[in-house]
């Protein structure tokens, strides 16, 4: 068994050796050399100069950077709150509903949006005197906020953008967590007498327990990662207010050339998704064992 | 929760979610004579088709339109295949340390887009590639590669390894049991990946910005990018007519496959 194991060995390398070769190249080598550029003075033009943690101690010294990070937190901590939470309800409703694949459907439409259409539409809306400001008016409502450039109003709104975006593929992945419910534990909570809340709470909730982990590691790394929407929308102004870290990063790098602080701002970034992804990570492993 | 409450519930809670929808819809429909930003709400006239017709003239909206169509083909067909293969040679030709090899493959994905930018961009240019179709295929082949990587390793592990042996045994190469048997057999996993990484590559923003910059190799979110910071006032019912027309391809795709593309998650989870 173990000849006929590694009779195939090149033939394996040649089958996973493109994969590698590309990912390599094009992903590993840059994130080396952005890695090796936060440690640097570097404007594009001549060589970078070795400046060790400067840019980094530089980038905590700038209240930009400050507000940026808290704007970050903010859109992690919404999305957490909103689309995963709407998510699940939605899942709920629609699970073992006659129709509930159609009813389903109004809430994947913006799914498929790009982030800059979903910005599109929203800034639309939201402009003064846009639609909701004339929606509020036939009530009545004429002292509105100026949505989009009075802080911090002007990140909530945009999560709710992203969440009017995002709630649908939570819904759908709550969808197959819920389908791969066995059946027995479920029909004996019904045979005596859970329903409703009882039901969620001793035996939905547990049992996906897993995939909201899931669900909420993929959402804080996506959170960390906005970018599209606010660039859309406020293109993190009015002045800087709604940046967040990785439209920073893009100021920092390619508006002001200033490429060492742009790759520590990077940097940064991948370091706190990276103590996400590993806390996301132990908790998939952790359900593995279970089962 | 009763059947009538819960459909009530949802579609009352539909309707709201389409709102936005509607308000895109109507508004892109008004042509630019009848367009006020006042009366969002009430349709005027149909010019939606007008309206993108002359979205397409602007800021090269059309050359986009085709190149993105390239790159949302080319790169996710390649990047499925190329998955496909890192997988087969892990689990069915059992490479030595495949296990270090996928996280190898899969790791290009953990991190942030941020952390590749930069040298992109810096590298591009010295090798000539900024700005060129064959540079956004690359880039957009490789960012598709970890995850096709991952759903087809899983979906291999699932395949005993016995069809393998028989498949050697009648003296099949491994170049032929990959292309004859192992392929058709993922076909559903790998139209799943290719559905997905077709709608990133269309939807991308950030890699267009970062490399490219004529009409013809920019991508269509990013031309959407810089028509919505250029162009407002009457003009906006054409922006956003070009918004439903950047947006159409991939939502009838992923209605279309909703069901399809549900199994196909479920599948890259287990």
């Amino acid at each position: 068994m173990a000849s006929r194991g590694s009779q195939y060995q090149w033939s394996a390398r040649g089958f996973i050796a493109p994969g590698v070769i590309l990912v390599a190249v094009l992903l590993y080598l840059p994130l080396l050399w952005t890695t090796f550029l936060s440690f640097t003075e570097y404007n594009g033009l001549g060589d970078p100069d070795w400046i060790g943690l400067g840019n980094f101690a530089e980038m905590f010294e700038d209240p930009g950077f400050i507000g940026s990070l808290l704007n970050t937190l903010l859109w992690v901590v919404g999305t957490l709150l909103i689309p995963v939470g709407i998510g699940l309800a939605l899942a709920l409703l629609t699970w073992n509903l006659p129709g509930g694949v159609w009813l389903r459907v109004p809430f994947l439409i913006p799914y498929a949006l790009s982030g800059i259409g979903v910005g599109l539409i929203w800034s639309f809306i939201l402009s003064s005197n846009g639609a909701l400001d004339q929606a509020l008016g036939a009530f009545g409502i004429t002292e509105t906020p100026r949505w989009l450039v009075d802080a911090p109003l002007n990140t909530v709104v945009m999560i709710i953008a992203a969440a009017w975006q995002g709630v649908g593929v939570n819904a759908l992945l709550f969808t197959i967590g819920l389908n791969s419910i066995p059946k027995e534990p479920l029909e004996a909570a019904r045979v005596d007498g859970a329903t409703g809340g009882r039901l969620f709470t001793s035996i939905l909730w547990p049992m996906l327990r897993p995939l909201t982990a899931v669900v909420v590691g993929l959402s804080i790394v996506a959170s960390l990662k906005t970018f599209d929407i606010v660039l859309s929308m406020t293109k993190g102004g009015p002045g800087r207010v709604s940046e967040t870290l990785a439209l920073t990063m893009y100021k920092e790098t390619f508006v002001n050339s200033d490429y060492g602080l742009g790759s520590a701002i990077a940097v940064f970034l991948t370091i706190v998704t990276m103590i996400a992804a590993i806390l996301y990570l132990r908790e998939q492993l952790s359900k593995k064992h279970e089962i | 929760m009763s059947r009538i409450l819960r459909t009530t519930v949802l579609i009352v809670f539909g309707v709201i979610w389409l709102l936005p929808v509607y308000l895109l819809l109507v508004n892109a429909a008004k042509s630019p004579l009848t367009f006020t930003s006042t009366t969002s709400w009430v349709p005027t006239d149909f010019s939606l088709f007008g309206n993108m017709a002359e979205a397409l003239q602007l800021s090269g909206l059309g050359d986009s339109v085709l190149s993105t169509l390239l790159y949302a083909l080319v790169s996710p067909a390649i990047a499925v295949l190329v998955g496909a293969a890192a997988g087969f040679a892990i689990v069915a030709l059992r490479l030595k340390h495949g296990f270090a090899w996928f996280v190898v493959i899969f790791g290009g994905t953990v991190f942030p887009l941020q952390m590749v930018l930069l040298p992109l961009f810096d590298g591009y240019s010295r090798v000539g590639l900024f700005d060129t179709q064959f540079g956004m295929i690359l880039i957009y082949t490789a960012i598709s590669i970890p995850f096709s990587a991952f759903v087809m390793r899983n979906f291999f592990t699932g395949v005993a390894h016995n069809v393998f042996e028989a498949a050697v045994l009648d003296g099949a190469t491994t170049w032929r049991i990959f292309i004859r048997l192992y392929l058709p057999m993922a076909s559903s996993a790998l139209v799943a990946i290719f559905i997905l990484q077709a709608t990133f590559v269309w939807n991308d923003l950030l890699l267009g910005l970062t490399l490219s910059q004529s009409d013809d190799v920019r991508p269509i979110v990013t031309t959407l990018a810089g028509m919505q910071s250029t162009y407002g006032g009457a003009q906006l019912s054409t922006v956003l007519a070009a918004g439903v027309l950047v947006s159409l391809p991939t939502v009838v795709l992923f209605l279309f496959t909703q069901k399809f593309f549900a199994r196909g998650l479920a599948l890259g989870q287990y």
